[in-house]
């Protein structure tokens, strides 16, 4: 199946923005301004969804017209693109989507057509499955690790490259001494947390 | 600019085929699939976290509701997302002079497809048909494809030499650390910014 390339599942959702000439403010207008303030790296919601890895949503206006002499021609709706490179099912996925970020989830998806919310998780699921569309080809540079064993490779590089730094010419004995205490020390670092923009930052504040 | 997050930028593509031009490309796919070696130009690449792409045929936008209208398209249309490091005249420059030949494969089949050589009129063209990303997420801003590849090296060599370390005498441990350091040398080394500029 295209959606999947090793444990990576790459979902592609796309729905129909509600059209109403009735509102004050168009949903795409009021989605946009929504995805604009929705709180960014750490305090992004998905951090909350444990398997994306990436993900982005996208108010589709329009196809694109390339030029004569191709055929102009518009949609009759707008879509929410919502993709999303994560770790692990969809099933799974999109359950904790409803459970961990429900408010942002409607928030969201209340701006589409036929949505039924997140109070009843299968109907959601459905709904999501309705708009999915099959990825044709999924390229996935690294397919096998879940988000936080990528968290703790990445941590564990920088903590280990300070070591190297702080250890050159250190005698056998001090060598060995001073590397049994970075093991005890890094098995016990809490995890980075997702979504920070800086790892450095986040370490001294660990630290 | 949304686009960005970090060390990733988000590019989304559209672009028009005639419909007997699907099954055509539909094939190009799965056979990429089927050889991975196919694969090889984007793994070498290294700056590409997730790619992906998804034909929708003109009757495939979904429809939810009667009082949504139909879409009466002519075109099929493919859509291309991918998560990359870099700015944007440096992934479409590494583009088009690795994968020029696998670029043309396919958008060949896209109307006004220019070619991927000369990189101008293919620039010109991305321009085009990208449309821009309102909210992009990454768990890890901070890091390229390449750091994440190079950490799970790190990660897993210093797992096995702490487990092969227990037991040796100072001498020994020095040795074995030292071999340790040459079999990650390439993978250490600070993280660094995110790149400047488009």
């Amino acid at each position: 199946m295209a959606n999947q390339n090793g444990n990576m599942y790459g979902l592609t959702i796309l729905s129909p923005i509600i059209d109403d000439p009735k509102s004050k403010v168009s949903h795409d207008s009021a989605l946009r301004l929504y995805l604009q303030n929705m709180p960014r790296h750490a305090y992004s919601p998905f951090t909350k969804v444990s398997g994306t890895h990436f993900c982005r949503l996208v108010v589709m206006d329009d196809v694109v017209f390339v030029g004569s002499p191709a055929a102009e021609e518009h949609l009759k709706s707008k879509y929410l693109v919502f993709n999303s490179n994560l770790y692990g099912g969809l099933d799974a996925y999109l359950a904790e989507m409803a459970r961990k970020i429900p408010d942002v989830v409607d928030d969201i998806w209340s701006h589409c057509v036929g949505y039924p919310g997140v109070a009843d998780p299968s109907a959601f699921a459905a709904y999501m499955k309705k708009c999915q569309i099959e990825t044709t080809f999924f390229f996935a540079d690294v397919n096998d690790k879940t988000v936080e064993q990528t968290l703790r490779a990445l941590q564990m590089k920088v903590e280990f490259t300070a070591f190297i730094e702080r250890n050159q010419g250190a005698s056998p004995a001090g060598l060995l001494r001073e590397f049994a205490a970075f093991w005890e020390r890094v098995r016990e670092l809490p995890l980075p947390p997702a979504g920070v923009k800086d790892l450095a930052k986040s370490h001294a504040a660990i630290a | 600019m949304t686009n960005i997050n970090g060390k990733a930028y988000a590019m989304n593509a559209v672009t028009p085929m005639k419909t007997w031009k699907t099954p055509i490309l539909l094939a190009v796919f799965f056979l990429i699939g089927v050889f991975k070696s196919a694969q090889k130009g984007l793994v070498d690449l290294s700056f590409i976290h997730f790619a992906r792409w998804v034909v929708v045929q003109n009757n495939q936008f979904p429809r939810l509701a009667p009082e949504q209208p139909e879409e009466q398209l002519k075109y099929d249309y493919l859509l291309f997302f991918s998560n990359f490091n870099g700015t944007w005249n440096e992934y479409i420059d590494a583009f088009s002079a690795v994968l020029s030949s696998g670029l043309n494969l396919i958008w060949r089949w896209s109307e006004k497809f220019p070619g991927s050589v000369p990189v101008t009129a293919f620039k010109r063209y991305i321009s085009l048909v990208q449309f821009d990303t309102d909210y992009y997420y990454t768990a890890y801003p901070y890091a390229t494809t390449s750091d994440v590849k190079a950490a799970i090296r790190v990660d897993d060599a210093l797992q096995e030499f702490a487990n092969r370390a227990a037991g040796l005498t100072p001498e020994e441990f020095q040795q074995s650390y030292l071999q340790l350091l040459v079999k990650v040398q390439a993978d250490i080394g600070a993280l660094g910014p995110a790149p400047m500029g488009t």
